[in-house]
């Protein structure tokens, strides 16, 4: 990604000007995240954040952060409210799945920086399919713990990948087709012509003697195999 | 399974009579139907796949005389078998009539896969939503009104199997028009049409959807295509269907299918509502999933075969067969017959060819009709409940893995079954079989090892005597025959197995109706086919005996009979009218057992024989026609010796081990 494209991203959220490096809602997200590793440590003070902090005219962007209700200062205790724990929780999360996708994924040094840069322009979606992607992975390289999303509650719940082959559903169960992965062409032609096609809606009846599912109203025995190559996610 | 089919369809094809073409998915009713508006009757079941041909017949519909056509089924136009060819090919190379697109109300969304294809041809059709009753006992409602709308066609309701909605069908025969309905592909998908359409000639459908079905791959249309443009025009389309396929990862087929499937979605949508389900299925619902399960589907495929030896055994071939043999014949016609034949005609030779040992009267139609026929016709009873009740197809489900063994999957089943009725017949049905090897294995095991109904019959009412080892005996080595000759052939016949997908109808309680007409159709199909044949065998066999050939054959292949299978000479009579009929030979053994002539081994082992010989001649003429006269003869070269071979190595083991079977 570009720095011009993610400078406009930005222009289009915050309305800042294009030729701005760090604008200032990145300066604010640099210090939310300042906090929260703060917090994490237990050393959580407005000296503390002022010391680690890597912006400039720290001290005033903090005392706006106040103003606005992000946080609340008193004295040297600095607290996130509900609106400042959201954000920083979300920003932290982004942060360290980026770390963990450069890291694991792409294998690539310099990850740091790269994920400090993405932070700031993921989409919510785009992160938890990140985090899907990734197996909601409960840790960033460095060891630090990666806020939980709803995608990874969803996952605890299911223990189960989203996105799996239809052999691996328990018969009785349903599911939405999401793609299918053809052994054959002439496979794909003859089961699509049937109202196997993504989108469909399939119960696996049972899988011994063979496997037999259903479409509608339309019950088909088919081979393992077949049933390998068809991916769904449950309903 | 046993119809009239007409020859002369090439005939009707080209004459300027009204036509009603039914086409549709798989076990919608169209042959119900045809049936409802001809009064002819074709062969009605609950699976997929009963009707592999095309049928004629004659109405007069709306006062107009038509021809109506009955189609198997498909599930796209683009041909994935030859029973699905033959549907397509209607479409194609015939001057159009009325299509009648029969849909299964509950399966609309299938069906309308069809009706987007036969919009796309621009061919004027009706929509008939057929099994309405079955939609709505599950809930299921369709709009036909907005239906007929968004297809700009009209869109009528009926329940074939009880007659309802036939009225309304004969209206909207009248008014059949062209869908305006389409479906619109991915750009490049687009582009290929046009580039093809411009190359194709002038048909009976529209050049797009033409260019559609060259671009689904479709082979079959191949030969049409030589036929009708230059090869420099065919290789110029074919290089169009590459390039479009070389721009994406996916079949265009499977693309087009799946645009197709969304527009069906689409309309559906606003067509369908659902409703609370009645109770009425559960029932059905239940057996269907017991018997294909893992555990409990083997004891009902044990009790479902208990029952059927039960009532065709024992019943038929037990009680019926005695009362025709011994009250019947044995009482009065046989003794009539004597005395009216002796009175009528004073000469010896006369009588002895009407009522002597192979009298035409005596031998030919005792065996026929005391013997064979209660046998059939109870087999025929049971047989047509199996199949309506629509448990055929989930014993594929059951076997699937036996049959990959072979080399054949799950599907290869319902020819194999249906063997047990008629093997000429079942041989016709390898059409639904997918690849050309499969069809092969199964016309070579249908012909080896699996007994039609008259010789079924007739070896239950032989083995029912002896004990349960006898027929164990017997039905063990038939099976494990078959499945070694199945397992060798696999691997020397070239060719792939094919992948096991096959659509499992819902169980239904049999029509009483539908049964007794097909029981009937079947018996006099028999009585027409089989009777002849058994007059034809008695006859010579009569001036075999007369000229002294029948002691001669008796002489030369007493080592074979008598030596090597351990069998009295007379049973050489059997085996040679075996050759024109196996239930005719099983029936002459029947004879020889009842006359006590034959101890249990020799029974058990010359049944064995007598199930490996070829059916009978109708059924190596089939063999001949649908798989080619060296084929047919290569298999019946191999059959026959090792029916033979089979028998002496079971007659040298049972009477080595000093097997009893009483």
């Amino acid at each position: 990604m570009s720095d011009h494209k993610r400078i406009d991203i930005i222009e289009g959220k915050a309305g800042h000007p294009a030729l701005c490096i760090l604008p200032e809602i990145e300066k604010e997200d640099e210090l939310f995240e300042a906090i929260w590793t703060l917090r994490e440590d237990g050393t959580l003070a407005w000296d503390a954040i002022i010391e680690t902090c890597l912006i400039d005219k720290c001290e005033e962007t903090l005392k706006d952060l106040s103003k606005s209700g992000w946080i609340e200062v008193k004295g040297q205790a600095v607290e996130l409210l509900p609106k400042g724990e959201k954000r920083a929780k979300e920003l932290v999360r982004r942060h360290r799945l980026s770390l963990r996708m450069f890291y694991d994924l792409f294998a690539l040094d310099g990850a740091e920086a790269e994920a400090c840069k993405f932070e700031h322009i993921l989409s919510p979606e785009v992160t938890d399919s990140v985090c899907t992607l990734l197996g909601h992975p409960p840790n960033s390289p460095d060891g630090k713990p990666i806020p939980r999303g709803e995608c990874c509650a969803m996952f605890r719940q299911e223990m189960k990948p989203l996105v799996a082959p239809l052999a691996d559903l328990t018969p009785g169960e349903q599911a939405k087709i999401v793609f299918i992965t053809p052994g054959s062409h002439s496979r794909l032609d003859r089961l699509s012509a049937m109202g196997v096609v993504p989108g469909s809606v399939v119960k696996l009846h049972q899988k011994r003697p063979s496997y037999v599912i259903q479409l509608g109203e339309t019950m088909i025995a088919v081979d393992k195999d077949i049933t390998k190559e068809i991916f769904v996610k449950k309903l | 399974m046993h119809d009239h089919r007409s020859d002369q369809g090439e005939r009707y094809l080209d004459s300027n009579l009204h036509k009603v073409i039914l086409i549709g998915n798989p076990n919608v009713g169209k042959s119900a139907l045809f049936g409802l508006l001809t009064g002819k009757y074709v062969t009605v079941s609950n699976y997929p796949g009963t009707t592999v041909e095309v049928t004629y017949g004659n109405a007069v519909l709306n006062k107009v005389r038509t021809l109506v056509i009955d189609t198997p089924g498909v599930n796209s136009l683009v041909p994935m078998s030859e029973d699905e060819k033959v549907t397509r090919d209607i479409l194609l190379t015939d001057r159009a009539g009325v299509v009648v697109q029969v849909a299964d109300t509950k399966n609309l969304r299938r069906g309308l896969m069809i009706t987007l294809q036969l919009a796309e041809m621009e061919v004027p059709f009706i929509l008939d939503l057929n099994m309405d009753d079955e939609a709505k006992s599950r809930g299921i409602l369709i709009d036909q009104d907005v239906l007929s709308q968004l297809l700009g066609i009209e869109v009528v309701k009926t329940v074939a199997i009880r007659k309802s909605g036939i009225d309304k069908l004969l209206k909207g025969i009248q008014h059949p028009r062209p869908s305006p309905a389409r479906v619109r592909y991915d750009d490049a998908i687009e582009a290929g049409v046009r580039d093809i359409a411009a190359l194709l000639p002038e048909a009976f459908m529209s050049r797009r959807a033409l260019a559609l079905m060259v671009l689904s791959g479709d082979e079959s249309l191949k030969g049409w295509l030589h036929a009708n443009l230059q090869d420099h025009v065919v290789a110029d389309i074919e290089k169009t269907r590459q390039t479009t396929q070389a721009k994406f990862n996916n079949s265009l087929g499977y693309l087009i299918n799946q645009r197709r499937m969304k527009k069906a979605d689409e309309i559906l949508a606003q067509v369908l509502s659902l409703h609370e389900a009645g109770k009425g299925s559960a029932l059905a619902f239940y057996i269907g999933k017991w018997s294909m399960h893992p555990v409990y589907g083997l004891p009902i495929l044990l009790a479902v075969l208990y029952l059927v030896y039960q009532f065709v055994g024992v019943l038929g071939a037990g009680t019926a067969v005695n009362f025709l043999e011994k009250t019947v014949f044995g009482g009065y016609l046989n003794p009539w017959a004597t005395k009216i034949v002796n009175f009528v005609f004073p000469f010896k030779f006369i009588q002895e060819l009407l009522i002597g040992d192979y009298g035409l009267i005596t031998m030919a139609l005792t065996y026929a009709i005391a013997i064979v026929l209660p046998i059939v016709g109870f087999f025929f009873i049971a047989f047509s409940l199996l199949e309506d009740s629509g448990y055929l197809p989930r014993l594929a489900v059951m076997v699937n893995k036996v049959f990959k063994i072979m080399g054949l999957n799950g599907k290869a089943v319902l020819p194999m079954i249906l063997g047990l009725g008629c093997d000429t017949m079942a041989t016709l049905t390898t059409r639904i079989l997918e690849t050309k090897k499969e069809r092969i294995l199964v016309t070579l095991l249908l012909a080896l090892g699996v007994p039609c109904s008259a010789q079924l019959g007739v070896i239950l009412g032989m083995v029912a005597g002896l004990s349960g080892l006898a027929t164990f005996i017997w039905l063990g080595t038939l099976l494990a025959m078959m499945l070694l000759v199945g397992y060798l052939a696999a691997k020397i016949i070239p060719g792939e197995p094919s992948d096991f997908v096959l659509e499992l109808p819902p169980i239904r309680v049999p029509q009483l109706s539908n049964i007794l007409i097909k029981t009937l159709a079947r018996v006099q199909w028999y009585l027409k086919e089989a009777v002849p044949l058994f007059i034809l065998g008695t006859f010579l066999l009569f001036v075999g005996h007369k000229v002294g050939a029948l002691a001669y054959i008796q002489k030369i292949t007493d080592p074979i009979v008598v030596n090597f299978l351990g069998l009295p000479s007379r049973a050489a009579e059997a085996f040679v009218i075996g050759f024109l009929r196996r239930d005719y030979g099983a029936a002459g053994l029947f004879m020889l057992s009842k006359e006590g002539l034959l101890d249990p081994v020799q029974i058990v082992v010359s049944l064995t024989v007598m199930t490996l010989f070829i059916p009978c001649i109708a059924n190596f003429f089939m063999m001949v026609k649908e798989r080619g006269m060296r084929t047919a003869l290569y298999m019946a070269a191999f059959i026959f010796p090792f029916a033979f071979g089979v028998g002496g190595l079971l007659n040298y083991i049972l009477r080595t081990m000093k097997v009893t079977l009483l």
